[in-house]
Formats: structure tokens, sequence, C-alpha cells
């Protein structure tokens, strides 16, 4: 292989880490908050193709690709409630809601966006980093949406508040062990319901990161199981929202290894190049977990991981 | 003596009580689900009397529409089978598409790799195959669950969507037939392979397989050695192992014969329906079946019911794209609608559950 | 100025349906003296205590603060008042540090937590504390012990003027115990507070309490100075008056009585564990290398505070748990802890928390005592299949012989009480000939009619020749039942003694040693 292939693919890699990581972050991000209060919110797939099919019917409608997310963080707001809600009914299994969850949202998003397959709606603004840069390649990967360092920002911003707030210490807490939570009094459903409908909401955002950024059109095709890889990618991270980020960009590389490779003439084995994520992720998840035991960082009520 | 009697009518009261109270949240379910469903398509400005009027037509209301409802609901007891099987040993499996993709590319194969076998050997040995790599697909999410401790659930479906590139790959790829240009397929079964409908009926015999792969189960779960060894192990799996049953290898043999289900689900899309693997498939039994196995409360022989149900939801679909202009996806709205009420009643058995402790304690303490 | 809290309640009651757990008690905490709370497990002293912190209202009854009548209907108000809880069950949060958890109880955090000064408080709070933890420690990461300090600890924190103790001393050492409620009483002398302490030790009620208070059946039965009170005295309070045919001093003594002397000769390894290593929940190694061997017709007692390896031992041995190294040998043979090995070789296991550990709740009783032999004629009949009539048959025999109640084979396990699924495993486990019986704390939470039963069978088992390893929380039971006594810490053996010639405090020196 040439030189010049050479850094084409690993440009290409780069760029997708962002470009095709966003998505992972902002839905790790959300299931990491679920998470740290004791849920498993399996519906984030829903969520996130509801989010992406609302954004880009508003931004569509209404002109303002920003309206669009913020309906999209709505929608997703709106959906994790109903989880946070349904899940504090008593013998109501979390991992089982969110499947239900998963297949209401693809339906309902495949039903309502039929009709916006077509048009064109108005994208998410990119800030060109490498615009000092000549090398074109370069640029156009660092050609970085705003939604990418605002991600950035979020999961410093958790990093921080689940260690030095009265929220963040209350959701660990509710989260490690329910009874001493009852104990000191803190509203526990609450604090869930909360916490997996502002999951919810980052879920949205995600969703409308695939429909007005990358790849930037609405299509029933449009997730792939990024709501799903993000449950698994948040426990690589150990619950970690800093973990969550680097673990996102490693998704994100991985997913734009078939683009990448067909960017350089090699297509033969599209299909397999394209499922690298999953493949990514199962091997992560027999690497990182471990036969009836429990990882160190694991939220003490999670379900998921007994 | 009155102890006895006591006993015994207590017995014979929940008998037929605790049926009720099984399918009193399932039926509720349906009809607050279906009340959503209404407003939902009142929204729409479609009137919900001539969508539901519809919906029984086209999936129940003539022969054509009866036989479409059974011929999905065929493949449908198969892969609620991969989700009712390991449920019964307390997994959640969620990835019977890509088994029934990967089974269906297995028997497809059979065709490319020994196109001049006898009909006789041909069918069992697509159905067998369809087994066997459904089977192991499943299999091997229950192994990495036992042996490196990976989450069924995530797990499954991550395999699933690898089973389902996989088998993209392979029907564009390397068993692909040339004349198959539009739509990629593997080389079409020979003619006589073909699986026939049964007689009287214009359902092919895949539905009277899954019926009876749903009764055999329900006797395997019921009746059996092992089934009460997976009941035990799917109840409290530290008791099964303080009495020492095998229990990586039961959740294991659980999954295999999940997936095998789901397998032979695709094998039989592919010899009676579709005639090769192609991506047609791919058309969400497997994740329909979750649905299922959910509705008849991992119970084999509900399955049979509630498939049929789901199939008809199915079978419905095109009548109401044709006529009040819904876009397909409308079924799997409904669809939706139905599991995530089925959920949330589930607190409604809960309590169900504890006044009927409650009322045999009240009996218990007079004894 | 005395801080210490009077509190005062006035015919408390509570009903659950139609069962009345608590009827007209009253109780008057004096400030600045130690009041210990007696009963039996059901007696209704946790209903009464969790109706006093607001965790659960009562039906009737005043309570008087100070001599003021207050309502408490939430931990926070009691927590206003200056009325702290030490659970027996924990409530730390294990993922989260002892700073952390110290903040936490305060109830009252700001929205930005600005560690630097919290810390500073927290370490000048530490500095004049009775006992001493490090702050950033991982709360998982403390012993039984430590964590009880914890608990007792944020309620100082939070400067509580009463403080309730549920069972203190359950999972602590002899001297952890004397220690920890020495100091208490000490402070609650000095006037800094007042103690309410729910128990059901006589040692510890004669030896650290001022005044007590006994209640049976969800009544009052005695309220006395402690200076009043006898070791036989509390012992009919506590089992009311005798029934026909048996005496309280008799059920207290029942197991010793039925205790004979092991017979000797039989003196065959049955169980051997040789280098023995175990991993934990958390992939750590828990059991070091341990060796030991129990012979037939011996009862040996695993002694040792809780989260020394015991569990993780124990679950190895009856197989529910994987070993990482070494070997088991039953009657001199390779053991793998698979069915087969099981029934050729007679072991059986009695698990703690026999609900959650012994049998599965959602399947009948029947069910459950079937567990060691549904794949066994009678039960598996021919092709396969399995007989509910036999199932059923075997239970209602096993029902009878164990007095398990309600006598209903077709009842759901998770329905019956505490001692009652405790009877049923042992209807499972104890039905047949036994070679070797592991048992861990196996009457733990029941009560005192209960524990005698099960005692009384374990040596009988151990009368009848077989190899009995029994692991305990409570010394004490360990020293009324077993021949030989091993002390497991920090996954190793560290102690061994035999019965005759035990001695409690040098054993309660080697399992705490080192913390």
């Amino acid at each position: 292989m040439s030189e010049a292939v050479v850094s084409t693919l690993a440009i290409g890699m780069i760029g997708g880490a962002i470009r095709v990581g966003t998505p992972y972050l902002f839905v790790s991000l959300g299931e990491c908050i679920t998470e740290k209060g004791g849920r498993v919110n399996l519906g984030l797939e829903g969520i996130l193709v509801m989010g992406a099919m609302s954004g880009y019917a508003l931004s569509y409608l209404s002109g303002s690709p920003w309206i669009g997310l913020l309906c999209a963080a709505a929608m997703g707001l709106c959906m994790g409630l109903l989880h946070g809600l349904i899940c504090s009914l008593p013998r109501v299994n979390d991992i089982a809601f969110g499947i239900g969850l998963m297949l209401l949202g693809t339906g309902l998003a495949f039903f309502l966006g039929k009709g916006f397959i077509q048009p064109q709606a108005p994208q998410l603004p990119a800030l060109s980093l490498g615009s000092f840069i000549a090398d074109p390649r370069w640029r156009s990967a660092l050609s970085i949406n705003a939604l990418f360092p605002i991600g950035v920002l979020l999961s410093l911003l958790l990093h921080w508040g689940l260690r030095s707030t009265r929220p963040g210490l209350a959701l660990r807490l509710v989260g490690d062990h329910e009874g001493t939570a009852r104990a000191l009094g803190y509203p526990v459903a609450t604090v869930r319901i909360i916490a997996t409908a502002v999951g919810g909401a980052f879920a949205g955002v995600g969703g409308a990161y695939l429909s007005l950024c990358y790849p930037g059109s609405w299509s029933e095709g449009l997730s792939s199981g990024q709501g799903i890889m993000a449950v698994a990618l948040v426990i690589f991270a150990r619950w970690r929202p800093l973990g969550c980020l680097a673990a996102a960009m490693l998704f994100g590389a991985a997913g734009a290894l078939g683009p990448a490779l067909q960017s350089i003439g090699i297509s033969s084995g599209y299909h397999l190049f394209n499922a690298a994520p999953y493949a990514l992720t199962l091997a992560i998840m027999i690497a990182s977990c471990r036969p009836r035991q429990t990882l160190g960082g694991t939220p003490g009520e999670l379900s998921l991981t007994r | 003596m009155s102890e006895l009697l006591r006993e015994r009518a207590l017995v014979l009261m929940r008998a037929p009580g605790s049926f009720a109270l099984a399918a009193l949240p399932t039926l509720l379910a349906v009809c607050s689900a279906l009340a959503m469903f209404s407003l939902f398509l009142l929204a729409q400005d479609v009137s919900p009397l001539e969508a539901l009027r519809l919906m029984f037509k086209g999936a129940f209301g003539s022969s054509f529409a009866w036989a479409n409802s059974l011929q999905r609901a065929a493949p449908l007891m198969l892969t609620a089978l991969c989700v009712a099987l390991p449920a019964r040993a307390g997994l959640v499996v969620i990835g019977g598409e890509g088994a029934l993709a990967l089974g269906g590319l297995a028997a497809g194969s059979v065709a490319v790799m020994a196109p001049s076998l006898a009909v006789k050997a041909a069918v069992p040995l697509m159905v067998l195959m369809g087994a066997l790599i459904g089977g192991l697909w499943i299999a091997f999410a229950g192994m990495l669950r036992q042996w490196r401790g990976v989450n069924e659930t995530i797990g499954s479906l991550l395999l699933s969507y690898l089973g389902i590139a996989l088998f993209n790959h392979l029907v564009e790829g390397a068993l692909r037939d040339p004349a198959s240009l539009n739509k990629p397929s593997t080389l079409p079964l020979p003619e006589s392979w073909m699986v026939g409908a049964m007689p009287g009926l214009e359902v092919h015999w895949g539905f009277a397989f899954g019926a009876a792969a749903c009764v055999l189960a329900w006797i395997f779960l019921r009746w059996s050695v092992p089934g009460f060894a997976l009941n035990v192990v799917g109840g409290n799996v530290n008791v099964a192992r303080l009495v020492g049953l095998p229990v990586d290898r039961l959740v294991i043999g659980a999954c295999f014969a999940g997936g095998a289900a789901a397998g032979i689900a695709g094998a039989f899309e592919v010899a009676a329906v579709q005639g090769s693997a192609n991506a047609s498939l791919l058309s969400g039994y497997g994740y329909a079946g979750i649905l299922v196995a959910f509705a008849a409360r991992q119970n084999p022989l509900a399955v049979i019911v509630c498939a049929v149900l789901v199939g008809g939801i199915g079978a419905s679909g095109s009548l109401l794209q044709r006529r009040l202009g819904l876009p397909d996806a409308a079924t799997l709205v409904l669809q939706g609608l139905i599991f995530a009420n089925l959920l949330a009643w589930e607190a409604l058995q809960g309590r169900l559950a504890n006044w009927q402790l409650r009322l045999s304690s009240l009996g218990a303490r007079d004894v | 100025m005395s801080r210490a809290l009077a509190l005062e309640v006035i015919a408390a009651g509570k009903s659950f349906g139609a069962f009345r757990a608590l009827d007209e008690v009253s109780l008057r905490v004096k400030p600045g003296s130690v009041h210990a709370l007696l009963g039996e497990n059901g007696a209704g002293k946790s209903t009464l205590v969790k109706g006093l912190i607001g965790y659960q209202s009562l039906d009737q009854g005043q309570v008087m603060v100070d001599g003021r009548e207050v309502e408490i209907a939430h931990p926070r108000a009691a927590q206003k008042l200056g009325i702290g809880m030490v659970y027996q069950h924990f409530t730390v949060a294990p993922g989260l540090s002892v700073a952390e958890n110290l903040l936490l109880a305060t109830g009252k955090l700001p929205l930005h937590i600005r560690w630097g000064r919290v810390r500073a408080e927290l370490s000048a709070f530490m500095d004049g504390a009775p006992f001493k933890l490090a702050l950033d420690a991982p709360v998982s990461g403390l012993s039984a012990g430590e964590k009880q300090k914890l608990e007792i600890l944020k309620q100082l924190y939070l400067q509580q003027r009463l403080l309730i103790l549920d069972e203190p001393t359950s999972v602590l050492t002899v001297q952890e115990a004397d220690e920890v409620l020495g100091l208490l009483r000490d402070m609650a002398h000095r006037g800094e507070i007042s103690v309410l302490m729910i128990t059901h030790k006589f040692g510890e009620v004669l030896a650290y309490a001022d005044e007590v208070t006994v209640l049976r059946r969800g009544r009052l039965v005695a309220q006395a100075p402690v200076a009043e009170a006898t070791h036989d005295k509390l012992a009919r309070w506590i089992m009311g008056e005798p029934e026909a045919g048996e005496s309280a001093e008799a059920l207290l003594d029942d197991a010793a009585t039925r205790r004979l002397p092991r017979a000797p000769g039989s003196r065959e390894a049955r169980l051997e564990v040789d280098r023995l290593s175990v991993l934990d929940d958390r992939g750590l190694p828990r059991v070091h290398e341990v060796s030991l061997a129990v012979h037939g017709g011996e009862l040996v007692g695993l002694a040792g505070i809780a989260g020394n390896g015991q569990r993780e031992l124990i679950e190895a041995l009856s197989g529910q748990r994987s070993v990482l190294g070494g070997a088991i040998r039953v009657d001199g043979l390779p053991y793998a802890a698979t069915r087969a090995q099981m029934r050729e070789r007679r072991v059986f296991s009695l698990p703690e928390e026999p609900l959650y550990r012994g049998c599965v709740g959602k399947l009948s009783v029947a069910e459950n005592i079937a567990l060691r032999n549904f794949d066994q004629a009678p039960i598996r009949r021919l092709g396969g299949l399995v007989s509910y009539r036999a199932i059923r048959a075997q239970a209602q025999a096993r029902i009878a012989a164990f007095k398990v109640r309600p006598p209903l084979p077709q009842r759901a396990m998770a329905s019956l009480s505490g001692g009652n699924v405790q009877r049923a495993v042992l209807a499972r486990e104890l039905s047949e000939p036994v070679n070797v019986l592991i048992a861990a704390n196996p009457v733990f939470g029941l009560d005192f009619r209960a524990v005698a039963d099960i005692h009384a069978r374990l040596l009988a088992a151990r009368n009848a020749g077989a190899a009995v390893l029994v692991a305990s929380d409570d010394l004490d039971e360990l020293l009324q039942l077993a021949d030989r006594l091993l002390v497991i810490r920090n996954g190793r053996i560290v102690y061994e003694v035999d019965a005759a010639s035990a001695d409690r405090a040098v054993i309660g020196g080697h399992m705490a040693a080192g913390h």
C-alpha cells in the first residue's frame, strides 16, 4: 500500500471517529446517566430512531435545524420518561420494557417518518477547524459538527457533576444501594425516572445527529443499532463519562472503517466491514466481562450485569 | 382429615382461577393497546373503527386472509420459541432475526452445494442445516453468557446483527446466483424441493411443523426431567448449582434449541415461500417473535395462539395500506403498543398474584 | 448541660391485615441511658422502631421527645428531632467512599459540593470521633466491623441525640462488640447521647444496658432496670409462660441436652480440602490455599467475621462457586460437586439465607423438596418424564416428618415464613442418609424454637456418623455445637482448637487480629 493510501485511510478513520462517534457519545452518555441510577434502558435504540425522525421532520417543517434538535431532545425526554415511569411499577422488568420501547419507537418512527424520506431538511452547521490546513482531506476530516464539542463538554460536565454536585451524588447513591437511599430519605423512584428521562433526551439528540449531520438524511435504515451498542459501550467505559468519550471515538473509528476502505477502492467485503462495530462491541464485551463476577464501578442496583 | 379436604378444595378453586388470572392482564393489555392505537389513528385522521374492521378482514376475514395469517404465524411460532425456551432458564434472548437469516441461508446453500440431491433427502437436510446453524448461533450467545459473563440480551442482538451482515455478504457474494440481478439471491431451489401446502389448506407444512414444535416444547418443559431442571435454573441458579445441576449445559442447550427453532423458521421460509435465500427473509419475524413470546408469557402452547394473532396483524398491513393509505409500519406501531402495554400490565399480574396468595393464606390459616 | 434526648412512646399499635404486630406498647428511654429492646423475631421490635423513625407509620400511639408530643412521618423528620438509626443491614453505599457516605448522611447537601472544605470538616470530625476510618477508602473494601462503625459515625456526624441500634453486634467480633458498645455507653453516661439497642443477646443487655424492655408477640412483657434482671428472668420474659411439657430453660438447653459425646473410632476423614483457592464476586482471590479435614461423626465449626472468605469457601464446597486451585476430596476420592458425585457420596448442603440460596421461591414446596431426586425413580418415570404424583407423595411424607407449616405441598415456597423455608430445605437435605453436610449460618434470623430444632437435627446427623461442617457468624452457636473449631481470617485458616479447650476470648482474638 502506498503512503498516500495509508494516510487517506488514517485521516478517514480519524475524521470518521468524530463524525461516526458523536451519536455514540450522546447515546452512551445518556445510558450512563440512566445506568448510574440503577436502571437499564434498552429502548434507547427506539428513542434514537424517533429522535432522528422527529428532529428531521421538525427541521424540515420549521426550516431551522436547531428547532429540530430541540424537538428530538424533547421526544427523547418524553420516551425516557415513559420508560422511567412504567419501570417504576412493581414487577415491570426494565430490560423487557426496553425491548418493547425499541419496537414501539422504531414502528412509530417508520410510520410517522414515511413522508419525510424524500424532502431535504436543513442541516446543523459544521465548524471548519481545519480551514488553515492546505490538505483537503484533513480539512474535510476536521470539518466538525457543532454537536461534537457540545458532547465533549457534556462528558466533562458529567464527570465533574457526578462527584461534586448534589444531583450527581444522589444519582450515584440511588444506583449504588437502594436501601441506603431510602433510609436517607432520597426519592429513589423519582431520581431514576428523572435519570431515565434525561438519558432519553441525550439519545434523542444522538438520533438528531444522525438525520441532521451525518449521514444527514432520514431513512428507515438510518440507525444500525447504535442504541444497543451504546449499552455495551457504557459497560466498557465502566460507567465513567470520560470513558464513554474515549469509547465512542473508538466505536466511531470502527464504524468509519467501511467507508474509509471504500474511499481507497476496497469494497468487496462491504457488509462485513460495516459490521465492524458489532464485532468490536462483542469483542469488547467478551474482554471486559467476567463470568459470575461484578465489574469494578458497576452501579450496585443494575440488573444488567447480574 | 378436614385439612386434606380443604386443601383439595383450595387446589380446585385455584386451578381455573389461576388460568383466568394469567390471561386477564394480557387481555387488558391488548385492549388498552387497541385503544391507544385508535387514538393514534384518530390523530392521523383515520377512522379507527374502519381501520380495525379492515384489520380483522385482512387477518381473518376470508380464507385467503386466514392463509396469509397462518403463513406468517408459521415462522413466528418458531422465532417465539427462540425467546421462550431460553426464557425458561432465565435468559432474555432477542437474536432470533439473525438465527432465522442464517438458518435460511444454510437451507438455501444446500441447493448451491448439492443441487442433485433427491427430494426426500433435500428437505430434511435443509431443515437440519437451518436448525444446526441457527442453534449454534444462539448457543454462542449462551456460551458467552455462561463462560464470559456477557449479557445475553445485548450479546444475542449483536450476534444477530453480525449474522445478518454475514447473510448479506454471502448472498451478495460467494453464494449469489449470477442470474439474480435486481435482488441478490442464492441459487433457486429445484421446483421439486419446494415444500407444498397442507392438504385442503393454502398453508405450507411449516405451520404444522411450528405448531408441533410448540406442543413438543410444552411437553418437554412441563413434564420432562431436563425441562424440570431448566425450571430450577431459571428460578434460582444458585440452587441449581447447589443440587449439582449442570447449569451451563442446560442454559446453552436451551439456547441451542431456541436458535434451532429460529433457524428452522428460516429454512421453511426458504423452502416453502421464497425459493431461495434473499433479503426478503429479513422481514422482522425474529423481532415479532419476541412479542409473541412475551404475549404468551413464555408458554409454548400460548405461543401458537399468539403467533396466529400477531401473524394476523402482519397480514392486515397491506389492506390498511391499500384502503386507507396508511404506511405499512402501522402494524409495527400496533405491535409495539401491544408489547409496551403487556409489560406495563405485568404490574397488575403481580398484584393479582398477591391477592391470590392472600386468599390462599387465609384458607391456610383456617386449617 | 446534657444533649441526650428523652424518648417516650405511649400505647403504640400497628396491624398488618388481621395480624396485630404491635399492641399497646409503651416505652421510656431516659436521657443519657442505654436502653435495650429485647424479644424474639416477630415480637414487634422492628415494627416499633420503624414507626419511631418514620420508616413505616404506626396505626396508633403517641411519641414524645423531651416531653413534647411529636409527629414522625418520615425518616427526615426523625433525623431533624435528633433520632438516628443504625440499621442491622448496612445502609451504606458500597460503591461510594467513606467521605461521600458521611456527606450524604447529612441530607442537606449544597448544590455544588466544595470537596476541599467538606474534607477539612470531615477530617476535623474524624479526629474527635471514638473510632477512625480513612475518608477516601471505598466502602466496599471495609470489613463488616468497619462498616458498622461507619454506620455509627454517620449518626454521630449528624450530631444525633438518640441512637437506635438494630442488632449492632451481629457482625462484630467479641472484642469489637466490647469496644463499640463500651464507647457508646460511655458517651451516653457523659450525657452526650441516649441509646436504644435492639438485641437478642442477653450478655449484651446485662453488660451494657441500663434498662431493658421486653416484647413478645407484639405486646409489652416487661420494662425494668437491668440491675433487677437476671439471665433466667430475661429468658422467661422472652419465651413467655412455659407451654405444656416444656419449660423455657428446657428449650434454651434443648440442643445441649441432645448432644452426645462424639462416637470414638470413626476417624476416617470424610471431607478433605487441600490447598483450596477461590475467587470472590469481584474476581479477587478470597480463599487462599485453605486445607482442612472433617471426619465422620464430627461437627467442625468454621468461625470468622463475615467477609473473611467463609462464604466463598462454603459455596465452593457446595458446588455454587468454581474453584481456582487446590482439591476437594470426599471419602478419599476427588470431588467436583457434580450431581452424580453428590448423590453417590451423599453430600448435602444447608446454604445461608435459604429462601434466596436454598430453594426456588416460585416453585411449590413439593417441587423444592424434590430438587435432589427428581431425576431418580420413582419421580422419574419411564421415558424420562416427571411424575408429579410421586413428587407430591414424597413431599407429604417429608413435610410431616419435618413439621413444615402450613402442611400444603402445593404452596409456593416464597409464601412460607423463614423458619418453615429452612425446615423445607432441611426436609430436602436431611431425609436421606448423609455422609457429608455443609451448612452456613443455618439459624440466621430464626426464632428460638426453630433454632433449637435445627441444631438438634445438625447434631443428629453428626451422631449418625456424618461429617458436618458449619460456618457461622455467631461464635456462641459454634461453641455450643462444634467438636472442633477452625477460625478463618482473610481467607486463611489461622487457628484450630478442640471445643473442649476452646476459649472465647482467644478465638475472638484470632478472628480479629490484623483488623
